[in-house]
């Protein structure tokens, strides 16, 4: 039975139509109900945790393997021994649509450095042995110098005042420690070692002669080079142990009876929007050409050569640490529970002291179902605004995390983020959209359901047992 | 007596009680788990730390190391405070497995292993002479020839549930380690063939410490032979010297003995060839000398306590939301309890008492399903992973045994006592509200 109506009005100041009630009734509770503002804090304080749990692990994952790109390109063709002929290999490659550039590198070679005469400082090292202008190519590398990033021009290992030098590149963390308090290197104290000479010690096994059963005899090699530049990376591995020497040098050092040059791996930079399972079919078949016709078909190189993307080698890693980033964002779900549980409570409570109100609307013509839908209306209503504020105040925490880090560490002397546990320099700090909106529309459908027993409470109200006088 | 009544009253009736009952037992549950595991692989881990280091180090970090450490050491054997003493070498090698091309870098300890496991838990690392440490040099196959011992990851492969394969005896396997001899000066020390400072040792038993940069990376030597191939010049040196106090001396009470010790022995050595060496060692305890891998443990530890202390703070919500929500209802009850002379404190004592009493049953729920959930962890692991394949955490990526389950008293009372506060936090204001209730106002006719 259609209420009556004045003017478009059931009574002062109640408009008619279904939409405006709701709206009219979510209003006033939420001025007169202020407790209502307890259960939105609390689906934002939830909402905000979650998004920046999900926001700093994804931007860790992600970090670990964008440095894994920048370490080693889009793509490692990994043989099982080195191989000669390696710029005939790298130009084919570079003839295909598929790669963008690659360069040839000898990969992670154990050494120990001693850095400054007379002062026992010996460090433990990778050495790698590259192309620098083409290795910038793959890895975009330049940026990381600290000398030559700024200059024009491919990066060089030259140095101008002595050309006939061997010149390297040296990681930050090789020539010292950072700061205790501030996790931070001395960019002054690197450059001032720019120009030094520092005495690299390697071995190797040169190789036996065919048919000789013999055991091949142990070198040390030892290899003085001045240090042309210093490489800050922000990835704790790779400043603290990598050293980075001419190709051709280090080769001639390690394997001096090595006739033609030769390289240990080949890392690729795809060309933009190529598909990497494509990319790696062909890599692969040109690979096998060129051991087919320039080194005798050896079918060990052919079958052992190992052609993987970057982000494949990190695979058992990245998959370990979004396991991590699935259980603890299962377990501050389930903690939000308890969010469900205050927002069922407040508003069961707004339920059982409006009852009046809702009789009256009943007894006025409101069906059962519409009243409900009141009521589960606003708790998603509460749900989105609690899950606007709480995205707002995760992406603010989550892009000034290395302030938050810094005051903390001023405040109470705690450094919380160390290059040397969690890899990189800086926190990563970008928020993850996809999760944040899984998170939101997750939280205001909770929402919802906290709501939902209080709205069928609400809608099996009786008016004529609320309404009669006591 | 009504102030048992009523509350028990409340609780057994009002069914909105037992949301708040539950969120404090969720709550509980959730912290009880976290925080034990998190508990129990600090704690373990601190004491693998505290067994590869013993109880106090006195060394330096430069690989040219200190001389007179045999006077110092001679000292310290005389003071009664001090078990064992274990002088270390300690610098960066090169390794190669003889029937292979490739080198990889290690770090060198070079030790007495008797000396070492007095001073430290070493003996109890090794698998094949863990209880003959003294022969830990002298492989099975041939007790003559030099022996080395291995970290564990360098020479096996760990499965699935984070166990090793290990042979009946240890195989025949030599390994060429290389090192950069250094003069007490620092500089490289002069080698006369390419051939000098490499030398042979046969693999006699593998390490397992437990830590993964140790287990990765360390490999011992003989403390003689490591001597001739890491440090040159006829001064004899050593980089650290670990030490051992008697079970009855506390941590700092024995480091600061020893820092004594050190002054004396600095003091007495004024003036020596090789003094100035003396001027960069340190005397530190296991805690501080490991602090580097344990600092980030504990303070991952303090952030999740944190984190989870502002997820708490939801309980006080639902606490505060429930006793409103009850107080309410039961106006009238007040306003008659007060007519017949219950005062202001009186109800504020009633309603804390339901708060406690909230409290009390929801931390019992709470602490005894984790405490069962924490009893079956590795059984349910086990269970998931033979189904599904999920680990928890992949014991072939992390150097972890079986999840920590042992629940810990004051883990329990502080998780136990912080409900209870939240509960009381939670219930002040609506009991408060309560108590300033004016029984002529809840006590009159309601007109329609």
């Amino acid at each position: 039975m259609a209420p009556a109506m004045r003017g478009g009005y059931l009574s002062e100041g109640v408009p008619a139509s279904d939409t405006m009630l709701k709206v009219f009734l979510w209003l006033r509770y939420l001025r007169k109900k202020k407790i209502v503002f307890l259960s939105i804090a609390a689906v934002a304080v939830s909402v905000s945790l979650l998004i920046v749990v999900a926001s700093l692990f994804s931007g860790f994952i992600n970090a670990f393997e964008q440095a894994a790109v920048e370490a080693i390109g889009d793509v490692v063709l990994y043989p099982p021994t080195r191989f000669a002929k390696y710029p005939l290999l790298i130009e084919r490659l570079e003839q295909t649509e598929t790669v963008d550039a690659a360069t040839a590198t000898m990969m992670m070679v154990p050494g120990l450095l001693h850095v400054g005469r007379g002062t026992g400082n010996v460090r433990p090292v990778e050495v790698w042995g590259i192309e620098p202008g083409r290795r910038d190519k793959v890895t975009g590398f330049k940026r990381f110098l600290l000398k030559q990033k700024n200059l024009p021009g491919e990066p060089t290992f030259d140095i101008p005042e002595a050309p006939e030098k061997t010149a390297g590149f040296v990681g930050i963390g090789v020539l010292g420690e950072p700061n205790e308090q501030t996790d931070e290197y001395d960019p002054a104290m690197a450059e001032q070692m720019i120009g030094t000479q520092v005495i690299l010690t390697t071995g190797t096994a040169s190789q036996p002669k065919k048919g000789d059963a013999a055991e091949p005899p142990i070198k040390r090699r030892v290899l003085l080079f001045t240090i042309a530049d210093v490489l800050q990376t922000g990835v704790y591995q790779f400043d603290e142990a990598c050293v980075y020497l001419p190709i051709e040098k280090l080769q001639q050092t390690l394997y001096p009876e090595d006739e033609s040059p030769t390289a240990g791996q080949v890392l690729i930079k795809l060309a933009d929007g190529a598909e990497p399972d494509v990319a790696l079919a062909v890599i692969r078949g040109i690979w096998r050409n060129f051991v087919e016709e320039q080194l005798e078909g050896d079918p060990y190189l052919i079958q052992r050569t190992q052609v993987e993307t970057s982000k494949e080698l990190q695979k058992p890693f990245v998959a370990a640490y979004r396991k991590q980033m699935g259980i603890l964002l299962v377990i501050f779900g389930v903690v939000s529970i308890g969010v469900i549980l205050l927002i069922f409570c407040i508003f069961y409570m707004i339920v059982r002291l409006k009852q009046k109100d809702i009789a009256i609307i009943k007894s006025c013509g409101a069906t059962s179902r519409s009243v409900a839908v009141v009521f589960v209306g606003f708790g998603a209503c509460v749900g989105a605004v609690g899950s606007g504020i709480g995205a707002v105040l995760g992406f603010i925490i989550t892009r000034n995390i290395n302030v938050i880090e810094n005051w903390i560490r001023i405040i109470f002397g705690l450094k919380l983020w160390r290059s040397s546990v969690y890899f990189f320099s800086k926190v990563p700090n970008e928020v993850d959209w996809f999760w944040a909106g899984r998170i939101v529309v997750l939280a205001v459908i909770a929402a919802a359901i906290g709501t939902l027993i209080p709205a069928i409470v609400a809608a099996r109200t009786k008016p004529v047992e609320i309404l009669r006088y006591e | 007596m009504y102030k048992i009544i009523i509350p028990t009253r409340y609780l057994l009736k009002r069914r909105i009680t037992y949301f708040a009952v539950m969120a404090v037992a969720l709550c509980i549950f959730i912290v009880l788990v976290v925080m034990t595991v998190m508990t129990g692989l600090v704690s373990e881990f601190k004491q693998k730390n505290h067994r590869f280091a013993g109880d106090c180090v006195v060394g330096t970090k430069s690989l040219v190391g200190f001389a007179y450490y045999e006077d110092f050491i001679e000292m310290l054997e005389r003071a009664d405070f001090i078990k064992g003493v274990s002088p270390v070498i300690k610098s960066h090698a090169l390794i190669r497995r003889r029937d292979s091309e490739r080198y990889t870098r290690v770090e060198i300890m070079g030790i007495d292993p008797a000396m070492h496991s007095l001073a430290t838990g070493f003996a109890e690392t090794l698998y094949y002479h863990k209880d003959d440490v003294s022969n830990a040099f002298r492989p099975a196959y041939d007790p003559n020839l030099p022996g080395c011992i291995l970290g564990i990851d360098l020479e096996l492969q760990r499965d699935a549930q984070s166990e090793y394969t290990y042979q009946a005896s240890p195989a025949r396997v030599g390994y060429s380690i290389s090192c950069l001899p250094l003069t007490a000066k620092g500089a490289l020390a002069q080698a006369g063939t390419d051939m000098i400072d490499t030398k042979t040792f046969y693999y006699s038993d593998n390490t397992h410490s437990g830590l993964p940069r140790v287990d990765i990376s360390a490999v011992y030597l003989p403390f003689e032979q490591a001597q001739q191939l890491c440090m040159a010049g006829a001064e004899k040196r050593a980089n650290a010297i670990h030490i051992r106090f008697q079970p009855n001396v506390t941590l700092e009470e024995g480091c600061s003995k020893v820092a004594a010790i050190w002054q004396n022995f600095r003091q007495e050595k004024t003036g020596a060839d090789l003094a100035y060496l003396l001027d960069n060692v340190t005397v530190q305890s296991w805690r501080s000398y490991r602090r580097e891998s344990i600092a980030p443990m504990e303070q991952e530890q303090t952030v999740m306590s944190v984190m989870f202390g502002f997820v708490a703070i939801t309980t006080v919500f639902v606490v505060q939301v429930v006793f409103y929500m009850i107080i309410n209802h039961k106006r009238k009850d007040i306003g008659i309890l007060k007519s017949i002379g219950v005062s202001d404190f009186d109800v504020l004592e009633l309603f804390s008492g339901f708060a406690l009493l909230v409290g009390v049953l929801g931390s019992g729920i709470g602490l005894f399903t984790g405490w069962v959930f924490l009893v079956k962890i590795n059984r349910i692991e086990d269970w998931l992973f033979e189904r599904f394949g999920f680990q928890l955490w992949d014991r072939t990526i992390y150097a972890i045994g079986e999840i920590p389950n042992r629940v810990e008293l004051k883990v329990v009372v502080a998780i136990f006592l912080s409900a209870i506060a939240a509960c009381l936090v939670g219930a002040l204001l609506p009991s408060w509200k309560a108590a300033r209730q004016r029984p002529v106002e809840t006590l009159q006719v309601n007109p329609l």
